[in-house]
């Protein structure tokens, strides 16, 4: 990685809304690409049942997923400025507690609540983009996941149709080229998109 | 008399059940509300808003559905 790109994802702040199986590798693959600060935001536990497909550990079930994140991805980087909301994310706290982000990623399961926060960013938070993710259940198929800009502040990725209502299980593979989609997106978001932003703008 | 909406880039005709508003629209696509994101001429219409949104002939509408999973 050039110093020039360095510079400029170590300027950006990024959201990840939710931290299951797509928020929880999102934020690694965040970490590693040393995105200059994550906020992080989840109200849920750690359940045996997440360990097919979320970034957790046997011997963490029964703790929040935001401290637990917190944890490994500091064990990726110690300097990683990381900042974890335990809350529950509605339209009138989402402007607040994502105010700083360039970026917001939308990692939630059920699909009211990704209607929610893609409303909540386009309607209230005129200079953050959204990448959102819509139908990524079942396994194999991996090149129906796509990511498509539907708009300046709107990226989405998945399949568009393979949801969890008729009983398609989330799996390790589909839902972690998901979640490396949507950390692609963002990486490009960051370095094409918001070059001239980052660079002016000396966080 | 017929009127036309362009949705998610297709071109769309009404022939005699022109949708008065998004809420309509959205019945008659068979579109569960509580997961659709909405678009009218480059604008978001709040889903709170769709009932009282009245549609206007040729307008440009965007829908974005979402499905469950994550």
């Amino acid at each position: 990685m050039s110093l020039h790109t360095f510079f400029e994802l170590k300027n950006a702040v990024v959201g990840i809304a939710g931290l299951g199986g797509l928020g929880s590798n999102v934020a690694v693959a965040l970490t590693r690409l040393k995105v200059g600060k994550l906020i992080l935001a989840d109200y849920d536990v750690i359940e045996e049942s997440n360990l097919n497909r979320q970034n957790y550990f046997y011997d963490q079930i029964g703790r929040h997923k935001v401290d637990v994140s917190l944890e490994n991805l500091r064990r990726i980087n110690p300097e990683a400025n990381l900042v974890g909301h335990k809350v529950r994310l509605a339209p009138d706290n989402i402007p607040r507690v994502f105010a700083e982000a360039h970026v917001v990623a939308e990692c939630f399961d059920r699909a009211d609540q990704k209607q929610m926060i893609v409303e909540t960013v386009l309607s209230k938070m005129k200079n953050t983009i959204i990448v959102t993710v819509s139908g990524l259940a079942g396994f194999g198929k991996s090149n129906d996941i796509r990511t498509v800009r539907l708009s300046p502040r709107l990226v989405l990725v998945g399949d568009g149709v393979s949801g969890t209502a008729a009983g398609a299980p989330l799996t390790a593979g589909r839902v972690g080229v998901a979640a490396y989609h949507q950390a692609n997106a963002i990486a490009e978001i960051l370095l094409n998109d918001l070059r001239s932003v980052l660079l002016g703008n000396k966080l | 008399m017929s009127a036309k909406l362009k949705i998610n880039g297709q071109e769309r005709e009404f022939a005699d059940a022109f949708p008065a508003t998004l809420a309509e629209l959205l019945h008659c696509l068979n579109i569960d509300r509580a997961t659709v994101v909405a678009e009218i001429d480059g604008k978001i219409v709040p889903r709170a808003e769709f009932d009282a949104t009245p549609l206007h002939e040729n307008a440009n509408i965007e829908l974005v559905r979402f499905v469950g999973g994550g």
